[in-house]
């Protein structure tokens, strides 16, 4: 792949404006909460954009391609069985105790409703989390740039991270928020033509339906049983395994997604953030899906398009986007499209290093190491944090160069602890007899019991480390059985050690439990199109209808 | 005008509008080398980026605000 005069100046231009984004923001930098928590002050279009772009990383676009291309329609399950429900109860349900008790982070708030140690375990699984995420996907970025521009590893890296660490270190949070806005835009009309051009020559969606085998192009019809369908799921498997609890436990809890909702200016725009990026986010599987499906369809049609191969000589899923992009863009667009991937990948990395410079600052260092110092020694703290967030991610990178094996062990154990992770939220919010010792055991026996049932099934060559029980067909089948293992370990430990030891009184409890919450009557005087419950409810008959067009 | 770089709508207008005149600049000069594709996309970038650039945020939308 080439690139020409044009399209390395719309690379530069893209370079030049994030970079400028943050020197915009930067004069308004004051304070740590104008850093790391953006003061609670960013208008509702803006969070909920920025959201969805904080998911919009390298894994989910050039994951989802690949997922589309190897299992077909069933990948839209991600956006709606799994996403677009758990954003509604995280807007409608979940908000008013994150917004409401005032804490700056979802540690924090494990910390109000609980005890430290427990805010201490989700801290700083959530910081060594971050950090490895945004290294691999700065990883990924390079070893793709470095497979179809020949563009060197090392410069890739520095480039993509350096520029990553200008606007962060420059405008914080807010920085970062207004360039996901500018990258979900690039991302979506970046890749918006790759999709018309490629459909029209698969001959549209009936084109495809005619080409491909009926599983790949229905999302429900064959997962009655599991041997029918690409994915080796059963339809109940997948609803408990995918729709709730991965999606519920990645979409709730996990503080990258949910600090977006969190610098909301008020109530009202924090708990319709996540609805409104519903909106986007359920159109996504046009952009993120379709491509995969199209792929396929053109290499079965014969029409001069295939996706490229490993070295073993089997399909590389992971570079059907790419080679479509190479494939379809000329001069100009191909630089749209580069550019769009590389807004994809610099808006993961962002999305991590903000939440982590968050969390390190405010859950570990302010919590732990040093107290009561003035608000100035914690900007500098979240600051210097940020940099160094960077250079991990940086070494992450190398490291996951020489051993390749590390990517696969990361996303592995994170797995492990993003798990049982919702059923201790929900248990904390919505009963409030569960206890800070509950909680604490129920993570670590919840997270125990995921590692255990990987290591005792077996998927594509993977898991079964203790002994291999159980085969299951496809990787992403066992992640979601590993998850729902883990999440029923962890919701009845939590349940069992919390009846056995001391709750906090209920005057503690006020704004972080539901039955301790009183509602709040000025929310529920709007007019329905701007409150959560109504604009959710019609979401979620949205959703229901697309399975069923789909089905 | 130079207070509007301030705005998030206007700075992503600009954007889409300078790539526009990249991707139709480009067509124009070299109708052989840049496909239709780019005079299309170039269209409807320039039509987003304007648009973009022409919404009026409200003072509190405004970055330049937004801590005040």
């Amino acid at each position: 792949m080439n690139l020409n005069f044009a399209d390395y100046l719309i690379i530069l231009l893209y370079f030049g404006f994030v970079i400028g984004v943050g020197f915009i923001i930067k004069k308004k930098i004051r304070s740590s909460n104008d850093f790391l928590t953006s003061n609670r002050s960013i208008p509702l279009w803006i969070t909920s954009l920025a959201f969805i772009s904080a998911n919009l990383g390298a894994q989910e676009v050039i994951g989802m391609v690949a997922s589309g291309a190897k299992y077909g329609i069933m990948t839209v399950h991600f956006y709606w069985v799994g996403a677009i429900f758990a954003m509604v109860f995280l807007g409608v349900f979940m908000m008013p105790f994150y917004y409401g008790s005032k804490a700056r982070s979802v540690p924090e708030y494990l910390s109000l409703r609980f005890d430290e140690k427990t805010r201490g375990l989700n801290a700083v699984s959530f910081a060594v989390m971050t950090v490895f995420s945004s290294g691999i996907s700065l990883y990924a970025l390079a070893k793709l740039l470095e497979i179809i521009l020949h563009w060197s590893f090392d410069t890739s890296i520095w480039i993509a991270a350096g520029i990553v660490m200008i606007y962060t270190f420059l405008g914080g949070l807010t920085s970062a928020v207004y360039n996901e806005v500018l990258q979900f835009f690039l991302i979506v009309m970046g890749l918006s033509p790759l999709v018309i051009i490629s459909l029209q020559e698969a001959g549209g969606w009936e084109g495809i339906k005619a080409t491909l085998q009926p599983e790949l192009t229905h999302a429900w019809k064959y997962m009655g049983n599991a041997e029918d369908n690409p994915m080796g799921l059963h339809f109940m498997s997948l609803i408990f395994g995918l729709g709730f609890v991965m999606s519920f436990g990645y979409w709730c809890t996990d503080f990258l997604v949910v600090q977006r909702a969190m610098i909301a200016k008020n109530m009202s725009a924090a708990q319709r953030t996540p609805i409104v990026a519903a909106i986007p986010k359920m159109l996504m599987p046009l952009i993120v899906v379709l491509p995969g499906l199209i792929a396929m369809a053109l290499m079965q049609q014969s029409k001069g398009y295939s996706i490229p191969t490993s070295e073993n000589g089997e399909l590389d899923y992971t570079m059907t986007l790419p080679s479509l992009i190479a494939h379809y863009y000329p001069s100009g667009l191909l630089g749209v499209g580069l550019t769009a991937l590389m807004a994809s990948f610099m808006s993961g990395m962002a999305g991590n290093v903000t939440a982590f410079n968050t969390v390190f600052t405010y859950d570990i260092y302010q919590s732990y190491f040093v107290r009561n110092k003035d608000d100035r020694h914690y900007l500098y703290v979240g600051k210097t944090i940020t940099v160094i967030g960077i250079l991990i991610s940086i070494a992450t990178a190398y490291i996951a160069r020489t051993f390749n094996n590390i990517n696969d062990f990361l996303q592995l154990v994170f797995g492990f602890v993003n798990g049982p992770l919702f059923a201790t939220f929900l248990l904390g919010m919505f009963w409030k007899r569960t206890t800070g010792h509950g909680a604490f055991w129920g993570l670590v026996l919840g997270t125990a019991a995921a590692a255990i049932t990987h290591g005792v099934t077996v998927a594509e060559g993977k898991g079964g480390w203790i002994a291999e029980w159980y085969t299951i067909k496809s990787g992403m089948g066992q992640a979601f059985i590993v998850a729902a293992v883990s999440w029923i370990v962890n919701f009845v430990s939590t349940i069992i050690i919390s009846l056995f030891t001391k709750p906090k009184p209920d005057e503690e409890l006020r704004g972080l439990v539901y039955s301790l919450t009183p509602h709040q009557p000025e929310l529920t005087r709007q007019p329905w199109y701007l409150r959560a419950g109504p604009l959710g409810m019609i979401l979620l008959i949205i959703t229901v209808i697309l399975n069923l067009i789909f089905f | 005008m130079f207070r509007r770089i301030n705005e998030l709508s206007f700075v992503i207008g600009l954007f889409f509008t300078m790539v526009a005149i990249i991707l139709i600049g480009g067509f124009m000069i070299s109708v052989t080398m840049f496909s239709k594709a780019n005079l299309y996309t170039g269209i409807v970038f320039l039509v987003f980026g304007l648009a973009m650039m022409l919404i009026r945020s409200g003072p509190k939308n405004d970055v330049e605000n937004k801590n005040e």
